[in-house]
């Protein structure tokens, strides 16, 4: 599987394609809630999930992940180190970079439809569940379609656009254009791609109140093992905090 | 007896216009095939979707006269039951694919009639095996082919069962073996008992609605003035194209491409979908890193501007105006006034460009082009897609007056039958190769014969 960003690639073989979307849910808010515990649990409990991580053969997408938010890890670290300490930028440091890696145990082991049904089981309004589901397999789209907006902005030779592709840290006027000749089809693809959504799901009967899901979810073995670390780290991280 | 569905002079004005889409009658019955013809902008989408329901549950406006569903006011049915008995197929089938493979999207449109699993399951199994979709169950839908694409949005909406289905131009955008495939299904559904009300423009599909009841929407074809010339002449040029190749992750997207073109030609790039039109486009215009040469007589790379398929990639400016003339530096006002003039572009100076059709916003993006000082040629991308006869002939004009003016033109383009009338070669790719070069006299008589072949590549 390449490394792709979130909602981009699904790793088939990993043993968290074989678990419940609702425990893998509960599974990263447990540990997103983790992340508050001080340093030397915290690096503790990283080792562990990086071990998960490399288990569930998702150590090259978290790492890519990652590896894309590396300038602001780079910033907000800096700034830790001046104004704090060296001790608060590890610890700030390693705390988001849990955070960031902590729901692709979700999103790069579950289908969009998957987490559409575990959303209606869980209880959201199928509406919902459906925006959030397609929400979360558009974001691929938006990509592509943004790398195909900046190729058609650079073919009309529109100045600035090359500047974009490599960032630097001051503002030039052409920055404003470039970023508008972006922005602006950008959001008029995405609300065109909305509403050709909301118009297909309509023609096959979305809002019908006698909606009932194909696909069945059911707990195993390995959800209860997993619901039981689950609780555990919840527990810990609210001892430990 | 009453029918199944019934339009009584509905019409339909949105919000902010001035006139209405309409009015327009018909009377569909199981079994009966309705072909509604007419050209771009006159408003088949907008009667397409009163017919559906989705205008007036979904589209704000005003709604005047009536459409019926076995006798009961459609806009007193709540859409998801309307959908149950009339489905809508609409003309862009990637943006109508709600799940994550092929199975889940035939069972969306099944989960909300409420059946129960094994209903679900012998309806999904039915419906994968009759339109050959068995093999790419378990496929990403956005992974398949656009003619793939369309029938599994077919498959999905026929396996809810509808009485009647409404097609919105499901062909346009499907090239021509792909439309032949769609089209046999269409004719399937109809013998079943499916009514069938189809919205397409599609000429050479006019053979396959001999025995439908055909209804032809208000059209005003264009007139023909004659086109201005512009201000400068392209003096002679050649592009030598050497020995390209593009690699595109690990699939060798372009092969060994050897081409020798030349000012004030109009060469089609023909082959089906995949075969590695827009990849050579691209390479052609710059905006695509390969290896071999692309140069002109000089050993300098020659100035091709591309256009794009979907123009909405490029708009951002208020006014048509502003748009064309965006980031010239200095403003060559004879140029852009024989530009706009030439593209038939004069009426919208001042509107605002996301207001206009498709086939005027192809147009513009042209302009756009055309306004780039030093360009030498034009690489267009599926210019007549989705356009009716009079903008696929306008086109064609312009194609052919820039090529007088000796720009080289290359059109990649599903439209055989239009690049049989407008251009001079045809290069047909085949999986990333040339198959044949040929001029199109040769291609000419086969083509015209059957309009909607394939080529045999």
């Amino acid at each position: 599987m390449p490394p792709g960003g979130l909602g981009q690639s699904i790793a088939p073989d990993s043993f968290l394609r074989r678990v419940d979307p609702r425990t893998k849910i509960a599974l990263s808010l447990a540990a997103s809630a983790a992340v508050g515990i001080p340093l030397r649990p915290l690096a503790f409990f990283g080792a562990c999930f990086v071990g998960l991580l490399a288990g569930a053969g998702l150590a090259r997408q978290a790492a890519a992940q990652l590896w894309r938010a590396r300038l602001w890890f780079a910033v907000l670290f800096l700034l830790d180190w001046t104004f704090v300490g060296v001790d608060f930028a590890v610890l700030i440091t390693l705390r988001l970079a849990l955070l960031a890696a902590a729901f692709i145990l979700v999103f790069a082991t579950t289908t969009p439809d998957e987490l559409r049904v575990a959303g209606e089981r869980l209880g959201l309004p199928p509406r919902l569940a459906f925006a959030f589901a397609t929400a979360f397999r558009s974001l691929a789209l938006l990509e592509r379609e943004w790398q195909g907006i900046l190729e058609a902005q650079k073919a009309r030779d529109i100045v600035g656009m090359q500047s974009l592709e490599k960032p630097h840290w001051w503002l030039r006027r052409d920055d404003f254009t470039s970023a508008a000749a972006l922005v602006v089809p950008a959001i008029v693809l995405a609300a065109q791609r909305a509403w050709s959504i909301s118009e297909a799901a309509a023609a096959r009967g979305f809002e019908s109140p006698l909606r009932r899901s194909y696909r069945t979810l059911r707990l195993g073995a390995l959800d209860h093992v997993l619901l039981v670390a689950t609780v555990v780290v919840l527990g810990g991280s609210i001892l430990l905090r | 007896m009453r029918p199944l569905l019934e339009a009584d002079q509905a019409a339909f004005c949105y919000p902010g216009r001035d006139s209405a889409v309409g009015p327009f009658s018909l009377s569909a019955d199981s079994g009966e095939l309705h072909h509604v013809n007419g050209p771009s902008g006159c408003g088949k989408s907008t009667l397409a979707r009163m017919l559906t329901g989705l205008i007036p549950h979904l589209y704000r406006g005003a709604l005047t006269g009536e459409v019926r569903v076995d006798g009961q006011r459609a806009a007193d049915i709540p859409l998801w039951q309307l959908s149950a008995r009339v489905g809508f197929v609409g003309q862009n089938p990637a943006a109508q694919l709600l799940a994550t493979t092929v199975r889940d999207e035939v069972l969306f449109g099944l989960e909300n009639l409420g059946l129960s699993n094994v209903e679900m399951r012998r309806r999904l199994d039915t419906t994968l095996a009759t339109f050959g979709l068995r093999e790419l169950e378990n496929r990403d839908p956005r992974t398949l082919s656009g003619g793939e694409q369309q029938k599994l949005v077919l498959a999905a909406i026929t396996a809810r069962r509808p009485q009647v289905i409404v097609f919105d131009e499901v062909l346009s955008m499907l090239d021509a073996a792909s439309a032949r495939a769609v089209a046999q299904h269409v004719e399937r559904l109809r013998r079943d008992g499916t009514g069938v009300v189809a919205f397409e423009h599609r000429p050479a599909l006019k053979t396959w609605y001999q025995d439908a009841h055909c209804h032809t929407l208000a059209n005003v074809p264009p007139a023909e003035s004659p086109l201005p010339d512009l201000p400068q002449q392209i003096a002679p040029f050649q592009v030598r194209v050497a020995g390209v190749e593009v690699t595109l992750g690990s699939q060798r997207a372009l092969e060994d491409i050897d081409l020798s073109l030349k000012g004030g030609q109009v060469i089609a790039l023909v082959g089906a979908n995949g075969a590695g039109k827009t990849t050579l486009l691209r390479a052609l215009a710059g905006l695509q890193r390969h290896s071999g040469h692309i140069h002109d007589g000089t050993g300098a790379r020659p100035r091709l501007g591309l256009c794009f398929q979907n123009p909405d990639q490029q708009i951002f400016n208020p006014s048509v105006r502003q748009e064309i003339l965006f980031g010239n530096a200095r403003i060559d006002a004879a140029r852009y006034r024989c530009v706009v003039e030439l593209l038939g572009l004069v009426p919208y100076e001042n509107t605002p460009p996301l207001l206009l059709s498709e086939g005027e916003k192809k147009r513009l993006g042209l302009a756009i082009l055309l306004m780039r000082p030093g360009l030498r040629g034009l690489c267009l991308d599926e210019p007549t897609l989705g356009q009716d006869g009079d903008h696929r002939r306008r086109i064609g004009r312009i194609v052919r007056h820039l090529a007088g003016a000796g720009y080289l033109c290359v059109v990649a383009t599903h439209d055989l039958e239009w690049a049989a009338e407008w251009c001079d070669e045809f290069v047909v790719l085949h999986a990333g190769k040339i198959a044949e070069h040929q001029q199109s006299t040769t291609l000419h008589r086969p083509v015209a014969k059957e309009p909607e072949c394939h080529l045999a590549v």
